[in-house]
């Protein structure tokens, strides 16, 4: 019996200590040293001790503090940021922020408030953002008004508030952000609104209230910087409501999981009647779309017509002569010239993205684009034989393309010689048809940015990449070269003004020693994740002060000749390398450890040979090559005692000698 | 001795049940004549609730569902990644985004940290008809950081 009890005992006391080191083990992690902590998720009942008095930035979600005073934050009294999102607050009392002058950021989110003291925001000299999400709030008189003067957002989203009215002493100088999301707002007055007229440039935000009426002349000569009726039901109201008011951008979108109306060419007259620069209203059904349906649309600058389940847009729209921007993205166009681009000849920015049809580029349907600056078709599956002058006929001021994720593309000699000034052109993981000798990128004098990860490109096209004199970043990621290697003549001859090249992914073996030479402006190289073993480091002799990702190779031994080419380059990864901690890899790891200032990654950068140091990471391995103190003491003692045995021998001799003479 | 091995057994058999985080409950998320669908969260944080108003081995397009959860981070970027196993085997891996900064589809995105979510409403998913057998399906909701917002191992049951 008594040792089942004596057993039962020292059970408890094992437990018991588990459960401090526990508790201990569960820190703050220090993102900035003195600076930046975050104690998420630790069931905290307090600020720990450990949090330095010179913390800043405190990132305290998902504690315990159910009621926070005076005392509770009282020694970090530099905190500028505090989130104390879920931590299941429910008083915050008397002059709880006293000494924290320089607050400018609470997060309240998620707490079950009760009950805010009158001077429990009293403290912060300019207190900036406000977060009450989701505090069971149904009055904006709960909110202590006393020290919001300098308050340039509040959110108050997912709460039960019916009417915007703010208090009457509440000051809206300085608020740029007013969020109302998910509330229960069903109407909008004059009142409610003329609360808001000192704030200039406001954005406001209804996404999520079910608005059923706003009096006529609320926003009447109002000016904001955006307003968001996300997922109304009747867009009309919005539209007679916000009568001759001026907003930068109106957020008028449908969702998935929101019912709307269709959209009339009756329910956006009220268009005419205000002043917006910019618009969206995805997800929206058009009925009986025509030329009219835009006749209150001639002063837009932008438009976003994402998800709208177009088919095409109508012809002849007219007075849409100012329109820049222009998004058609996930929609059902069967050609580009379903658009009827000649509409808007201004534009300069257009996006059909992730169009949910194939796409037919066709001939010459942007040609009217004249001043396009930004063409965006990706994800639009795209498939041309033969692209993409036909295409894009007379874009003269094209400067950014985007062409990536498409079905194969077969490009010719001058693919893009519509577009001369071209900048940036991305066709990453678009097949790519190139026979060769072609040169498809001739003449792009202007272009900068080349993707062509994925893109199945034939490498051994010496004549690829011609032409682009200016050219600065390549991405050749995820193509493979022949032989798996990049020989003395290359197709990156050609392109000397390189500053960016990436490699990663490109099943490489080794690279020949001259294969990088005519470039000799790099600045970055990306050769990460291939089968590149130490030699190939010789290739980069000619450079100094890249940054050079080697990670993910099977770079086992560095020769030390090479390891001054390492020396004169800035910053070096080597992570997850087979690297060798034996003594014939003294040299390399002597170095690693003398430069440590050059190294990225130094965490993942770990030994694989011998098994013994398999996983430490090369930043602790100690090598003991060669003779050292140990070995010369023993040398030393060994040398002594042959001495005195010699010595001890020779008498012996000499005396056994003269005893026979 | 025998008093010292029975309180390291005992021992162990504690700190095991407190040292690693405890599994959350496996749910039914419907469960028919046909077809049962059960999940777990693999989050160590959190549980979430999730059920589908209809269940038969002829899956309906755009199903309704019912989702509970708090968020731990924010989701103006949204994505879901759905990876299928039969027998250990990866048979099927595809990602959806839910929510983009230029595309939010549902009336959710752009909540933030904290905030519990109580969704019940049509996914637009496809129609189709699932084979018999067993799969387990690997569910996670990630936002731009690849931070997780939820993850659930489902186990579909058709017969």
């Amino acid at each position: 019996m008594a040792p089942l009890v004596s057993g039962f005992m020292l059970a408890v006391l094992f437990s018991a200590s588990a459960k401090v080191i526990t508790s201990s083990d569960q820190m703050c992690m220090e993102k900035e040293a003195n600076k930046t902590y975050n104690c998420e998720n630790l069931g905290l009942r307090e600020i720990p001790d450990t949090l330095p008095t010179t913390t800043e930035f405190l990132e305290f979600a998902f504690n315990f503090l159910p009621t926070i005073q005076t005392t509770t934050f009282s020694r970090l009294i530099y905190l500028t940021f505090l989130d104390l999102t879920r931590c299941q607050i429910n008083w915050i009392h008397e002059d709880t922020f006293e000494s924290h002058h320089q607050l400018n950021t609470i997060v309240l989110t998620g707490n079950p408030l009760i009950f805010m003291a009158e001077t429990s925001l009293n403290g912060p000299k300019s207190l900036k953002h406000l977060f009450l999400i989701q505090t069971g709030i149904s009055d904006l008189e709960f909110i202590p008004m006393h020290n919001l003067e300098n308050l340039e957002s509040l959110y108050l989203g997912g709460n039960h508030i019916s009417s915007i009215k703010l208090p009457e002493n509440f000051s809206a100088r300085n608020l740029k952000v007013l969020d109302f999301q998910n509330n229960a707002i069903h109407y909008l007055s004059n009142k409610d609104m003329n609360a808001l007229e000192q704030a200039t440039n406001l954005s406001l935000n209804f996404n999520g209230n079910d608005i059923k009426s706003i009096e006529t002349g609320a926003f009447h000569s109002k000016v904001f910087q955006s307003l968001n009726f996300g997922g109304i039901f009747d867009l009309s109201i919005v539209m007679k409501g916000l009568q001759n008011s001026t907003t930068q951008s109106l957020w008028l979108g449908a969702y998935e999981d929101t019912e709307d109306q269709d959209l009339t060419p009756a329910m956006l007259e009220g268009l005419c009647e205000l002043s917006v620069e910019s618009i969206n209203l995805q997800k929206h059904h058009f009925s009986d779309l025509s030329s009219t349906t835009f006749r209150c649309f001639t002063r837009l600058r932008e438009l976003d017509l994402t998800a709208a389940h177009l088919k095409e847009l109508p012809s002849g729209i007219e007075g849409m002569n100012s329109l820049k921007k222009l998004v058609l993205s996930m929609n059902n166009f069967d050609q580009l010239c379903q658009i009827n681009a000649a509409s808007f000849p201004s534009l300069t920015d257009l996006y059909i993205k992730g169009n949910m049809k194939k796409l037919d580029l066709g001939a010459g349907c942007l040609e009217k684009l004249q001043n396009l600056r930004r063409l965006d078709l990706s994800h639009s599956k795209i498939e041309a034989s033969e692209c993409c002058n036909l295409a894009l006929r007379n874009l003269d001021h094209l400067q950014y393309l985007n062409l990536s994720y498409n079905m194969p593309i077969g490009l010719q000699s001058q693919a893009f010689k519509e577009c001369p000034k071209l900048e940036l052109l991305d066709l990453a993981f678009t097949h790519l048809r190139i026979s060769a000798p072609q040169t498809p990128f001739q003449d792009l004098h202007l272009l900068q940015t080349l993707n062509l990860s994925h893109c199945h490109v034939d490498t051994s096209n010496q004549h690829l990449l011609e032409g682009l004199p200016d050219l600065r970043h390549l991405n050749l990621h995820g193509n493979s070269f022949q032989d798996g290697s990049i020989s003395k003549i290359n197709l990156l001859q050609t392109v000397g003004s390189l500053e960016t090249l990436i490699l990663s992914f490109c099943e490489l073996l080794s690279i020949d020693q001259q294969a990088f030479h005519s470039l000799g402006k790099m600045s970055h190289i990306d050769l990460s994740h291939n089968n590149l073993t130490g030699n190939s480091i010789d290739a980069l002799s000619h450079l100094k002060g890249i940054y050079l990702n080697l990670a993910a190779n099977s770079i086992s031994i560095i020769p030390p000749h090479l390891l001054p080419i390492l020396s004169q380059q800035s910053t070096i990864n080597l992570s997850h390398n087979p690297l060798d901690c034996t003594c014939s890899n003294f040299y390399f790891i002597t170095w690693y450890k003398e430069n440590p200032q050059k190294l990225e990654g130094s965490e993942e950068t770990v030994c694989a040979n011998p098994s013994s140091l398999k996983g430490v990471k090369l930043s602790e391995v100690k090598l003991s090559c060669g003779i050292t103190a140990l070995g010369i003491f023993f040398l030393v003692v060994f040398l002594l005692l042959f001495t005195i045995l010699f010595i001890f021998s020779v008498k012996f001799i000499f005396r056994w000698k003269y005893q026979h003479i | 001795m025998k008093g010292f091995t029975a309180a390291f057994l005992i021992w162990t058999l504690i700190s095991l049940n407190g040292g690693c985080s405890q599994a959350w409950p496996t749910h039914t998320a419907c469960k028919d004549g046909s077809l049962e669908v059960l999940y777990q969260s693999c989050d160590p944080l959190q549980d979430f609730g999730f059920s589908v108003e209809q269940c038969s081995k002829q899956l309906k397009s755009n199903l309704n569902v019912r989702f509970g959860i708090i968020l731990r981070e924010d989701i103006k970027q949204l994505y879901l990644d759905i990876t299928l196993f039969t027998k250990e085997e990866s048979i099927l891996s595809y990602s959806y985004p839910i929510c983009e900064e230029d595309l939010p589809k549902f009336s959710f995105c752009g909540r933030r940290k904290g905030e519990q979510i109580y969704f019940a409403g049509p996914v637009n998913n496809p129609g189709f008809e699932i084979p018999q057998g067993e799969y387990q399906v690997l569910l996670k909701l990630y936002n731009e950081n690849h931070s997780t917002v939820a993850c659930a191992n489902a186990t579909v049951i058709c017969s």
